[in-house]
């Protein structure tokens, strides 16, 4: 568990560090208040359900270049030889690195978390609705990252890493527009699949055991196959 | 067969990536104490050798036990006793040094105190609070060098430590190898002939993937196989050597002696691999 903590605390402090990481916390953190204000004040709704949206829709842009480099930047350097030679096991580094990106994701979503009291003194929000809403978008941040994770596990190209976690989440997200063509369980498989069918039931209240299930066999599924593949990188 | 004595022991290993053999069928022993340096051309398979002993890559055969446990039943023991510096310095260039060796030590499970050690030991106390990407080449080697020994390794596994230095970094690199080598079992690889001359006492030769050479430094630089030199001390004219060595009875030789050529290990090393 120490190891784990000591990576985590590693690839937060990195992510402060980085160029990269500060951009997208400043631009993401300015795109979500401008949504804020104009979402907030046409609706005139004390409610941050179309604001979740937008987030999610961020997401699928920023958490692959939050996740890019955690592993593939390791390989270029030379520095993953070193992780893998200490005594540490795989699943330590994989999960310890996991929960760095999770605690900048979380910070980012934390300096949001200032849009309650903004909404409870001009209004009346459904504080329930409010919280079930961030816990949902902050599981689909993890299992973005998780995602991300395995792509950057596959390669030692950031790039590469970027544009092949891009396409799942794409993938992920928009192929909810294909349920229209489908009929019968194949249309129910896709609706399971996508991820917009379950952040939906979070933003207006609801969490079941289907969606967290799905959010957290995604998270776990992703890093023991990250896991994996870091073995074998291994052997080639 | 587990033989406890040995702090390496390497049997018939072979490595494969693909249809290429990058090690084929090695085996050595190294005991406890021994300092021992691996020379051969690059790409003849030190790296990958290296690689296998620390457990970063599995063999395709072969056995490797280090301090009687095997590399890949009891990987994470094998790693605590093992300090490994890569040919490329481990090092996140945007940590500081102080960092990145407490970091370091909680993954090698060493006491905190043992950060304040490696950095005595391998003179960067006054580089602790820099950062890793603004240092010299020579002290990013020491860094390195500084990660591999936390947690005070019994066995040292050090690859290419001074490729790429300038004489004077190679120097202190040189002299840090040899205040540490007094109480580790070291193994260090290197194509630079002359490293092997000033650390090592053993030498095992590595070319295409085989071990070709496997002696003391002493054994290899004065081996049976050594040439045999006449000595011609001579009052005349030097320039007429030749044509008086071919007419036997030519005046003015005094004494002619045989003795055995002391080879360069460069010589060696060049014979072997011919």
């Amino acid at each position: 568990m120490n190891k784990i903590i000591a990576i985590a605390k590693k690839e937060l402090a990195a992510f402060f560090k980085s160029p990269t990481a500060a951009i997208v916390l400043v631009v993401t953190i300015s795109a979500f208040n401008v949504f804020f204000y104009l979402i907030i004040g046409e609706r005139k709704e004390a409610s941050l359900h179309e604001v979740f949206k937008v987030m999610e829709f961020f997401f699928i842009f920023i958490i692959p270049v939050l996740t890019m480099g955690v592993f593939s930047e390791e390989k270029r350097s030379g520095t993953m030889e070193f992780l893998m030679t200490t005594p540490t096991t795989n699943t330590e580094i994989v999960i310890g690195k996991f929960l760095g990106s999770l605690g900048f994701f979380s910070v980012l979503m934390g300096i949001t978390l200032v849009y309650y009291p903004i909404l409870e003194f001009f209004g009346s929000p459904d504080r329930l609705a409010m919280l079930s809403g961030y816990v949902g978008l902050w599981l689909e941040g993890a299992l973005f990252i998780a995602i991300g994770l395995l792509a950057s596990s596959l390669t030692q190209s950031q790039l590469i890493a970027a544009i092949v976690s891009y396409a799942i989440l794409f993938t992920l997200y928009f192929s909810t527009v294909f349920t229209k063509s489908l009929s019968g369980s194949s249309e129910d498989l896709l609706a399971a699949l996508t991820t917009a069918s379950h952040s939906q039931n979070f933003a207006v209240g609801l969490i079941t055991p289907v969606d967290l299930t799905y959010y957290l066999a995604g998270i776990v599924a992703c890093i023991f196959l990250a896991r994996v593949h870091i073995e074998n990188r291994a052997l080639e | 067969m587990i033989d406890s004595t040995s702090m390496i022991k390497v049997k018939d290993l072979v490595r494969k990536y693909g249809e290429v053999t990058a090690v084929d069928s090695v085996s050595f022993e190294i005991a406890p104490g021994e300092i021992v340096g691996l020379l051969g051309h690059n790409g003849a398979g030190k790296t990958t050798l290296m690689r296998i002993l620390t457990s970063y890559l599995p063999a395709t055969s072969g056995e490797v036990l280090i301090g009687g446990k095997d590399v890949r039943e009891n990987s994470l023991a094998v790693r605590r006793k093992i300090g490994y510096l890569p040919e490329t310095p481990p090092l996140y260039p945007d940590m500081n040094v102080r960092d990145f060796l407490a970091y370091a030590a909680r993954l090698k499970d060493a006491p905190a105190a043992d950060v304040d050690r490696v950095l005595a030991e391998c003179d960067l106390a006054d580089a602790a609070d820099k950062v890793i990407g603004t240092l010299s080449k020579g002290f990013k080697q020491r860094v390195g060098i500084a990660q591999a020994i936390l947690n005070d390794p019994e066995l040292l596994i050090l690859d290419e430590p001074t490729s790429g230095l300038d004489p004077v970094q190679v120097r202190q690199v040189r002299k840090l190898i040899t205040n540490l080598k007094e109480k580790r079992t070291v193994l260090l690889s290197t194509h630079v002939l002359s490293e092997i001359e000033h650390m090592a006492q053993r030498v095992l030769i590595i070319k295409a993937g085989k071990i070709i050479a496997d002696e003391s430094l002493n054994t290899l630089l004065t081996g049976a196989e050594g040439e045999q030199e006449i000595v011609i001390r001579m009052n005349g004219d030097g320039d007429d050597a030749v044509r008086k060595i071919r007419d036997l009875r030519l005046p003015g030789v005094e004494t002619i002696e045989v003795r055995k050529l002391q080879q360069s290990l460069e010589s060696v090393f060049i014979k072997l691999n011919e």
